[in-house]
């Protein structure tokens, strides 16, 4: 049993600061994502005995966590977001962190999925496609789309327009 | 590879682009000018995501998931059955990972793009004398060379190779003077890797597959 207990710490200890933030990405609340991750880590626990394949250990944490939001998001309405209350002095570019902060919020659901999957969680198309339950074409357009929607929104750090237009071939 | 198809990879995985990709990014002015934006774009996305782990936080709720109430067998059951669909069934074993090993996953995911794109012309002649100091040769068979320079790695200067192989893009770190007394693996983000020792050192291989990288292996091993 301890054994096991310390296999559980390390495997939390590896992927805890990814699970938090893509919680807390999805519902932008601070409470709520703690909540979304506490019972995440339950269920983990829970069915912890049976986990076989390490090497699915990851996505299958980000799945409990993307499915613990659905039922939270099911039970009740998505709060309001407590972005604007995080320590002081934590960014370095205030205004920065509010543009983008902006224009992620303002991505499609699936889009900024996929994407925080992809930023936070390290993980390829299939492996996205894997625990959204979609095509890996599907999570291939969310991707493309939210960096297009980024691009567009955040001046694309320097004018670069937001599409992928037929450039003159090298 | 054209350039529209470069800007869809760019727009789809700015850190993951393929050797052609690169290749393309740097025979191409204004796809370079392009992935640099990306790549910007890409760091104010993770900088604007890393917010802050409540101090305290995992102990707190790892010490409460593991003081719960324990669920019955049958219900252990039911979940086990549940995860092993969600594994997809992929039918690999339980494998620890090892740290240096995942670095050099990191190093390929996260810092390969830049390293290429902000490297000054290399010397071959240094890294043949890397690969002595090694203790290694790196025959014609291992594929197409396409980069070499250096990086830290790992608190140490790393000799950066990127070949494209017959199972795909596959990257080296030679490194010298760090030798290791036993082979170390690690598998992470799409990509595996292998830190194999050698009689001088040691050589980091991190491929799309396993499959890749034991070809490498042998490759470097019967040079």
């Amino acid at each position: 049993m301890a054994g096991r207990k310390a296999g559980f710490d390390r495997a939390v200890e590896s992927y805890f600061g990814g699970l938090y933030r893509y919680a807390y990405w999805l519902c932008r609340n601070r409470w709520q994502a703690e909540d979304i991750v506490q019972d995440s880590l339950l269920r983990a626990w829970r069915a912890w005995p049976a986990l076989r394949e390490e090497r699915a250990l990851k996505s299958w944490l980000f799945t409990i966590v993307h499915r613990e939001y659905l039922r939270a998001a099911a039970r009740v309405p998505r709060t309001e977001s407590d972005a604007g209350a995080e320590e002081a002095g934590y960014d370095p570019d205030p205004g920065g962190a509010l543009d983008m902060e902006q224009a992620l919020q303002e991505l499609a659901d699936d889009s900024r999925e996929a994407l925080l999957l992809q930023v936070l969680g390290g993980f390829t198309c299939v492996e996205i496609a894997q625990v959204l339950g979609a095509s890996e074409g599907a999570v291939m357009t969310r991707l493309t789309r939210a960096r297009q929607a980024l691009r567009r929104k955040l001046g694309a750090a320097g004018g670069a327009t937001g599409t992928v237009r037929e450039p003159r071939t090298a | 590879m054209n350039c529209l198809e470069f800007r869809r990879a760019a727009m789809l995985a700015p850190r993951r682009l393929d050797t052609e990709a690169l290749g393309h990014a740097e025979r191409c002015p204004a796809c370079g000018v392009f992935l640099g934006e990306a790549l910007g774009l890409e760091a104010q996305i993770e900088n604007s995501l890393d917010i802050p782990v409540p101090h305290g936080l995992q102990e707190r709720m790892v010490r409460n998931a593991l003081d719960a109430p324990r669920i019955s067998r049958r219900q252990a059951l039911v979940a086990g059955l549940a995860l092993a669909a969600t594994a997809g069934g992929a039918g690999l074993l339980w494998q620890r990972d090892d740290p240096l090993a995942l670095a050099g996953i990191d190093f390929v995911v996260f810092e390969e793009a830049q390293a290429i794109l902000d490297a000054k012309p290399a010397d071959p002649a240094s890294l043949r004398r890397a690969a002595l100091q090694t203790g290694i040769v790196l025959p014609a068979q291992l594929g197409e060379l396409r980069y070499i320079g250096t990086c830290p790695f790992a608190g140490a200067t790393a000799h950066h190779v990127v070949l494209k192989t017959a199972f795909g893009k596959a990257t080296l770190l030679l490194l010298p003077g760090r030798p290791l007394g036993t082979r170390l693996i690690a598998s992470a983000r799409g990509l595996h890797a292998a830190i194999a020792p050698a009689s001088g050192g040691s050589v980091a291989i991190i491929a799309d597959s396993s499959r890749g990288i034991a070809r490498i292996e042998s490759i470097l091993k019967s040079g």
